[in-house]
């Protein structure tokens, strides 16, 4: 990885530096990451002159995304193209070293058998493995070697498991209390004065889940969702919230120490029971389902 | 008498003839271009001379250095995005896969080039002896995509999209393109050093004294 730079200062700016890696499944479900921020501005403080008063309310919240860890599998017409292209890139193709090696060494045999041997027409030195043992003994291992079940179904089932649906990517919910009644939504959190909406989005995740580490996408919302209050809670200075989006992806597997709230992991398709309608609808415009 | 108004007449035609070519050549055309055909509209489907004069490409131009932007408040600077693994195809594929994404989006590519590989020696002990011995030889391919500026806002998008479609054993990284990137891609010159240093070794002492 490179050395983090020196950048200019310049106003709420933080330059990432990630690197991601995508290795076969090993016991954690999630990717090794690795992100270095560089700069990280203060926010200046907005005196209260500055800001206009406004009847809405702030809140930020983070969507988690945990990606997918193994390649989904591929429908039956997509397994036969890539059959026949298979096929095709086999029959184009040179030998390799390794088949060049085979060829000659099975000459070399047929000579040897050969009724009208002669000794002087081998060459001096003998190789002690021939290149078919050699095929053999990494058949042989091949053999040996169990990877780990692609879909493990009692796993998939559990909606709380990070590990589950490893061909999807799964996005966090939590039940949290709004207003009188208890709602399934993004862990959001209320924005206060003199912090960056996505300090709010992180502390929301934090205060969801303890010890999840994230790498947040970008300083810059990626969707905004503003509802009003009943009328019965309106009132001059409060007509209604906006709750801004955050993306972030997930770092490390563990969900940490228990959580304060009940998490789920959900698919895209699987929202919709949990979600109400005007906020599905806004939130699903930003979760890609890839 | 005859011959006389003849020389005359034909004196004459080519006089007449001189002039209307003279009427009939349009202002730009050079006064020794040849007339290859007397129509007045020869010459009517020329557009090249209506171009303007592009400079020669030298061949130096094409590796030097393209400048770094720097960020500003609402968008990054360049960016490189590499790509690395041990299958090639693979990494080549997702490499064109980001570059096609990036003139979708309207990002602008600033350079998209291969880093050298490099080979990987795997050696393995043996169960009987105490000797190893090279069991396989892995070559780790790079590719970098160099981004001149990639706005804020886009950014997430950008960053979910590559990495939802990131396939298996590939390393995908985003860092900012530095001065120091770009000189490591050059060889070193061992020769041109050991003659540096031989200078610096002459010129110190003359400088002591």
């Amino acid at each position: 990885m490179a050395a983090p730079c020196r950048k200019m200062a310049s106003r709420s700016y933080s330059q990432l530096l990630c690197c991601f890696s995508r290795t076969a499944v090993g016991s954690g479900a999630c990717r090794r990451f690795s992100v270095t921020p560089i700069d990280r501005a203060t926010p200046r403080a907005s005196t209260a002159a500055d800001r206009a008063t406004s009847p809405w309310s702030l809140m930020a919240a983070v969507c988690l995304q945990r990606l997918p860890v193994i390649t989904a599998d591929c429908s039956p017409i997509e397994q036969r193209f890539k059959q026949m292209l298979q096929q095709m890139e086999l029959e184009k193709s040179m030998l390799s070293d390794h088949e060049l090696r085979l060829m000659e060494d099975a000459e070399r045999m047929s000579r040897r058998q050969a009724d009208d041997y002669d000794s002087d027409e081998d060459l001096g030195d003998q190789e002690i493995m021939m290149t078919q043992d050699l095929e053999d003994t990494w058949e042989q291992r091949l053999k040996n070697f169990q990877p780990a079940p692609r879909v493990r179904a009692d796993v998939d089932e559990d909606l709380t498991s990070v590990q589950r649906c490893l061909t999807d990517s799964l996005v966090l919910l939590a039940e949290q209390q709004v207003g009188a009644e208890k709602l399934w939504l993004l862990p959001q959190a209320a924005w206060q004065e003199g912090e960056t909406l996505r300090r709010t989005a992180e502390r929301a995740l934090d205060s969801m889940t303890a010890g999840v580490r994230a790498t947040f996408l970008g300083n810059a919302p990626c969707g905004v969702y503003k509802y009003k209050l009943p009328k019965a809670a309106r009132t001059e200075s409060s007509v209604g919230v906006k709750v801004f989006f955050f993306k972030a992806i997930l770092v490390d597997g563990t969900p940490g120490s228990a959580p304060t709230a009940p998490l789920l992991w959900l698919k895209k398709s699987e929202l919709q029971k949990y979600l109400k309608p005007a906020y599905m609808m806004n939130v699903g415009r930003f979760i890609l389902n890839l | 008498m005859n011959h006389i108004f003849r020389k005359v007449l034909l004196l004459h035609t080519v006089y007449v003839n001189m002039f209307l070519s003279f009427c009939f050549v349009s202002g730009t055309a050079a006064m020794n271009e040849r007339q290859y055909r007397d129509m007045p509209t020869h010459g009517i489907g020329r557009w090249r001379h209506l171009l303007l004069k592009q400079a020669p490409k030298k061949k130096k131009d094409r590796n030097q250095q393209k400048e770094l932007v720097s960020a500003t408040d609402t968008a990054y600077g360049t960016l490189n995005v590499t790509v690395s693994g041990y299958d090639m195809t693979v990494v080549e594929h997702y490499s064109q896969y980001i570059h096609n994404f990036c003139n979708r989006l309207n990002i602008k590519v600033a350079d998209s080039y291969a880093l050298p590989t490099k080979s990987t020696e795997v050696l393995l002990m043996q169960e009987q002896g105490n000797k190893t011995y090279v069991d396989a030889v892995l070559k780790t391919h790079q590719r970098v995509i160099q981004l001149s500026s990639l706005n804020a806002s886009l950014c997430p998008v950008f960053m979910d999209v590559i990495l939802k479609n990131q396939p298996e054993g590939v390393q995908l990284s985003v860092q900012e393109h530095t001065e120091a990137d770009y000189q490591a891609r050059f060889k070193a010159r061992p020769e041109l050093e050991g003659l540096v240093a031989q200078i610096n070794q002459i010129h110190v002492p003359n400088k002591t004294s």
